[in-house]
């Protein structure tokens, strides 16, 4: 209990930081509205005793005492409601404004973290963590003006219960812990329903998903039929659990509302005595009753305002969880400049994915000169592209250093990354260029094909990940973006393998009439790119051999010969 | 104003179809409202005794402390069985929505799955998943929260109304008649909130689209140091997102006190009337009193109709899109009459096949190949390879002979038997299809043979692998046959998971085989396997396979070169090799690209 509050307490103090003034407002409404509540029951003792009794008991007509009751009532109806206004809106707005705070901080720190950083985290789940987790560490701060106005009318309206009559008053609160005990207990109960009916969702929808993702398999077998069992023995336990979570509401429900009807009956007879020992007037009794029925109503949902501090809670963790990350260095920052004629530079290069104990290669030591072509080959997994990002500099290398002629590169992933904007601005992403440098970007990488054919041209809008595109036409765009980018060193992550043979050699053409001398390295699996390389870069059982040519390595390396044969295989076998 | 009508309207037309999709909903909703009924009246009790209370035992000088006791107990034994009345409803709307999502939930997905693949690309999978998912638990969270804070206001309303009637019904009408604008108030600002909450949920999801966008592709910014562009962009949907909040947080702040306002003045005007129709009038300061407190009774609910408005609009939407899906015709349909495939290999024929994408508009589009006019005899056992350019319609007439779709004009005989007389659970038994890039689930390779051939033992499956020639990878492995192939089969290469596949589709021993062959670049030493495994697995059965390799090609029986979804040239590799046309000029272009420099 007492770790809860203080739990509760640490979170508000972290999320009332960033924008306090809302929150005061609305707790400023808050109170207006508990005030108001305490005062409308007074005025319903004043429209009792002063004006309905004299009536009926005493058959005196006093106008002005109506009218008078009618300002009280009235006014402090509406000063109520003001107070409700300004609570609820400026509650949204504390919520909605630090929700927006927690996200913007945390898109800033991800975004500063290196490549490396990235691929440790799924992306699903950082995308949960800035869209909904944010929301749901602030969304406390939505009921919890209310609760401080609760707070303040149980204050309020116990010391006026008392001083309306105190046994009664007494009898009256009796009503607080019991309904607060009650709430208490409801919320353990709920939890371990609510927990497995949470983690029965999370199999479902992971269930659900893979299905739909292998439903070519699940057709081709006819599985269906079994698949359907396969969820519904994963959705009968969400039912379950959620149903012995109705149960417990049903009782807590019954039990919440039946408990202050109770402790009502009980409060009319008692008064009944007290009015009778001439010690409170008919109407006293009725705003006494009236303003009990007023307490019950929040102390009934107080319940579920403390259930929102867990809640936000664990929500505010999984953010902090990543913004305490420390931010790690952008290998970039560490690139060194290349000496006269080289493009990249490799001195004694190392590295190895954390985690594990083998390095993927050590002692790399590697010049490119300037203006060449480099092909790097080597079997499937043997680090073709880690060194590729190594020299892209997204990649930090454990020992040794790298140098880039102008410390720029740009690199073309295997499989290409498209935004949801136009095919300019994936070529641009955003920078300021002008039209004949996308124009000659988009020529050399062969997009004018089929640019030519669409409506808008370059301005057409390729859809979420360039979904309206090919593979093939995705990859050129990624090209034309690379291109763009006007730097000396181009790497081509097996780009060009998505094209077909005849649009290759067009690529590979044009970008040797570019004017500008470009580095190319690429990684290659036909040997028809490798053929037209100047260089070769082997890369063998966590060797990177030294720069050669594709004739040298062919009759001086032995391990690269029986590659290049196993690509002959399928073609000798035709 | 009519836009609004017919559109809850069709609300309501809406929620009567689910209803009527998942029948447990409303099983017993009459006991139920009831019992909601007569679970409101604990909160009835209180005014009634007050007014039995002030008019017979409180009298001025005359307090009879005895009656209010008895007349108390009469009131706390009412009070316990409307609790015991709300813990039923409550207990009843709350097991029986779970039971009927239950059965909407099962019905959804099984119809997901029988959906055409049309329906099931790509870009709409995230879409389909969100329907069984996030779409049905919408509904989860309408009936156990607003739907029953619904029933039990407007049973409130309803029973306080009646309550009030039989007490006063001038009193009553006064009430009534002053709280009537309060109507109005809620349909003008109910229908703002509802546009408001809508436009917050489009910038919700806009949001958590460039979100995710900004973070799938953080690799690329980061290599084009572009990341500050996109993080503004990213902030502007932030910040559109939270304003439209506010604003639906705002309009609902306002609804919320409505009723409380509204309470008062109506309090006013009925002590105001009961003043005039005074003890003459036959009014009792006791029903008076009782009646204020009826009042506020009466307008209670109107607050928590301001939190449920959202839920209800939530709720319509997703049950729409579940409607949505479930109205979508399952394809391809099944025959009521089934006809049985003759026994052993199988041939096929294709009699005037033409087959178009009925529901994509950009025909012209690089992925929407159409077949015109396919004639085609495929004698049982025979191995055809399928060839030509990308878009040519050899992965139509695959999934044609595989059912997986069914042909514009024309007819596909299978052994004789036209297709669409085949029952879909003898075809599959039957046929075996293993597409390009095989989905493994993730789970043990034995899980994904199992789910081939539920009945199978581990001595099946590593006999399996043998047959196959895969032994020796098998044994390779760290766990055997219970290696784990992680998600998508990610744990295993792409040859690998070729090689999976493979052996799944030969656990149903098929008589026929739809290969669809993988353009992936693949080491030599599993490229090697494949090859050996798909020339096992093919060997006395039907096949037809895609060939990307023309190597593949070279091997078959008989070579189908397709253009433009046509038939161009057909027979064996060294026929049309010699015959110097279409396909003997694709097979030297071939030569040419995988050519190395030693070979020239």
């Amino acid at each position: 209990m007492e770790s809860r509050f203080r739990l509760a307490v640490s979170l508000l103090r972290n999320l009332l930081r960033f924008h306090p003034r809302p929150f005061l407002i609305a707790v400023g409404g808050a109170s207006l509205y508990a005030v108001c509540t305490v005062a409308s029951s007074y005025g319903l003792g004043f429209v009792i005793d002063e004006v309905v009794l004299p009536r009926f008991q005493s058959g005196v007509s006093d106008v002005s005492a109506y009218f008078t009751a009618c300002l009280i009532v009235i006014g402090i109806g509406l000063l109520r409601a003001v107070g409700v206004v300004f609570r609820r809106s400026y509650a949204g707005v504390s919520h909605w404004s630090t929700s927006e705070s927690l996200s913007k901080k945390l898109v800033r720190h991800v975004m500063n973290q290196p490549s490396m950083w990235h691929q440790r985290h799924m992306t699903g789940d950082l995308v949960a963590r800035i869209g909904v987790d944010s929301d749901t560490a602030a969304q406390v701060l939505g009921p919890l003006p209310f609760s401080t106005s609760v707070v303040l009318l149980v204050f309020l309206t116990s010391v006026w219960l008392v001083v309306i009559d105190v046994p009664l008053g007494i009898l009256a609160l009796v009503v607080i812990p019991v309904l607060f005990a009650l709430n208490l207990g409801y919320q353990r109960r709920i939890d371990r329903h609510y927990d497995s009916a949470q983690e029965a969702l999370g199999s479902l929808s992971e269930a659900v998903h893979e299905s739909f993702d292998g439903v070519m398999v699940v057709k081709a077998f006819g599985a269906e039929s079994r698949e359907q069992q396969r969820l519904a023995a994963i959705s009968t336990k969400l039912k379950d659990a959620r149903i012995k979570a109705v149960n417990a509401r049903a009782v807590f429900e019954a039990l919440v509302d039946g408990t202050p009807s109770m402790v009502n009956i009980l409060l009319i007879v008692a008064g009944a005595y007290r009015v009778r020992s001439g010690s409170l007037s008919i109407g006293e009794l009725s705003s006494f009753i009236y303003l009990f029925t007023l307490l019950v109503f929040p102390l009934r949902i107080i319940g579920y305002l403390l259930s929102e501090i867990p809640h936000s809670s664990s929500g505010y963790k999984r953010v902090t969880e990543v913004l305490s990350e420390e931010r790690e260095l952008n290998p970039r920052t560490k690139f060194c400049e290349t000496s006269d004629g080289k493009s990249v530079q490799l001195a004694d290069v190392a590295f190895k994915y954390p985690g594990t104990n083998d390095f993927v290669f050590e002692h790399v030591n590697v010049e490119i000169p300037s203006g060449s072509k480099v092909a790097v080959v080597g079997e499937t997994g043997c680090g073709k592209s880690t060194l590729l990002k190594i020299i892209a500099g997204l990649l930090a290398p454990d020992s040794g250093s790298v140098a880039i002629q102008d410390r720029k590169c740009s690199i073309v992933f295997q499989e290409p990354f498209l935004f949801s904007g136009s095919i300019r601005f994936n070529v641009t992403l955003g920078k300021t260029a002008s039209n004949e440098q996308v124009q000659s970007a988009l020529w050399v990488s062969a997009c004018d094909e089929f640019i030519s054919g669409l409506e808008e041209r370059e301005d057409t809008v390729v859809g979420e990940r360039g979904v309206s595109l090919s593979g093939g036409q995705r990859q050129r765009v990624a090209l034309a973006r690379a291109l763009a980018a006007d730097s000396g060193v181009l790497l081509l992550d097996d780009t060009t393998s998505a094209l077909d043979p005849a649009t290759e050699s067009l690529v590979i053409e044009r970008l040797g009439s570019v004017k500008r001398q470009i580095t190319t390295i690429m990684v290659a699996s036909r040997p028809t790119t490798i053929r037209i390389a100047d260089y070769v870069l082997f890369i063998h059982d966590g060797v990177v051999e030294p720069l050669s040519t594709h004739e040298d390595l062919l009759h001086s390396n032995v391990a690269y010969s029986k590659l290049m044969t196993s690509f002959e295989i399928d073609r000798r076998q035709a | 104003m009519n836009i609004d009508t017919e559109g809850r309207f069709q609300a309501a037309r809406v929620i009567g179809r689910g209803v009527n999709a998942a029948p447990a909903l409303k099983s017993g909703i009459g006991l139920t409202f009831v019992l909601a009924l007569l679970g409101t009246g604990a909160r009835l009790a209180i005014p009634v005794l007050i007014q039995q209370s002030i008019d017979h035992g409180l009298q001025p000088g005359k307090i009879d402390v005895s009656f209010v006791t008895t007349l108390c107990a009469y009131g706390a034994i009412a009070v316990l069985v409307s609790s015991y009345c709300l813990r039923e409803a409550t207990r009843r709307l709350g097991t029986r929505a779970e039971v009927g999502l239950f059965a909407l939930r099962s019905q959804l997905f099984d119809h997901i799955h029988r959906l055409s693949l049309e329906d099931h690309n790509n870009e709409k999978r995230g879409a389909l998943v969100s329907r069984v998912t996030s779409d049905i638990e919408t509904l989860t969270q309408f009936f156990s929260w607003g739907g029953l804070g619904l029933l039990l206001d407007g049973s409130q309303m309803i029973a306080v109304a009646v309550v009030m009637l039989a007490y006063d019904w001038r009193l009553a009408l006064v009430a009534f008649i002053t709280s009537a604008p309060l109507v109005l108030v809620l349909r003008y600002v109910q229908s703002r909130l509802v546009n408001a909450h809508n436009l917050s949920r489009q910038r919700n999801a806009d949001f958590l689209g460039s979100v995710s966008e900004l973070i799938a592709g953080a690799e690329t910014l980061r290599a084009y140091n572009a990341e500050d562009q996109m993080i503004e962009t990213v902030s502007d949907s932030m910040s559109r997102r939270k304003k439209s909040n506010v604003r639906a947080g705002v309009i609902g702040a306002f609804l919320f006190p409505s009723g409380e306002v509204f309470a008062v003045f109506t309090v006013m005007a009925v002590v105001g009337s009961g003043l005039l129709i005074g003890p003459s009038g036959g009014l009792t300061s006791g029903a008076l009193v009782g009646f204020i407190f009826l009042t506020y009774r009466f307008l209670e609910p109107i607050a928590e109709f301001t939190e449920i408005i959202d839920q209800v609009q939530s709720a319509v939407a997703g049950l729409r899109r579940v409607l949505g899906v479930l109205d979508t015709p399952i394809g391809p349909p099944q025959t009521l009459h089934p006809q049985s495939l003759p026994k052993g290999k199988l041939s096929i024929d294709f009699s005037g096949v033409s087959f178009a994408y009925s529901s994509r508009l950009d025909a012209d589009d690089d992925d929407t190949p159409v077949l015109h006019d396919i004639s085609l005899h495929i004698p049982a056992g025979q191995h055809v390879a399928l060839v030509g350019p990308s878009g040519s319609g050899k992965t139509t007439i695959a999934r044609l002979i595989a059912r997986l779709t069914d042909p514009t004009i024309g007819k596909v005989f299978l052994g004789g038997v036209n297709l669409v007389d085949v029952a879909n659970d003898e075809l599959r038994r039957r046929l075996i299809v293993v597409p390009q890039e095989p989905f493994l689930f993730a789970n043990s390779i034995a899980y994904n043979l199992l789910f081939a051939e539920p009945n199978a033992t581990e001595s099946h499956m590593s006999e399996a692998f043998s047959e196959l020639g895969l032994s020796d990878w098998l044994e390779a492995l760290p766990f055997g046959i219970d290696t784990q192939v992680g998600q998508r089969g990610s744990s295993l290469s792409a040859g690998e998971r070729q090689l999976v596949a493979l052996v799944r589709a030969f656990m149903v021993k098929p008589d026929m085989l739809v290969l669809d062959e993988a353009t992936s670049s693949v080491d030599a030493l599993t490229e090697v396997r494949i090859s050996r495994a798909l020339e096992r697995l093919a060997r006395g059965r039907t096949t037809i396979s895609i060939a990307h390799r023309l190597s593949t090609a070279s091997r078959a029986d008989r070579v189908i070169m397709l253009e433009n979804g046509r038939i161009v040239e057909d027979g064996p590799h060294s026929d049309l090799v010699a015959a110097g046309g279409k396909y003997a000029k694709l097979f030297d272009q071939w030569l040419i690209s995988t050519g190395s420099g030693e070979v020239e």
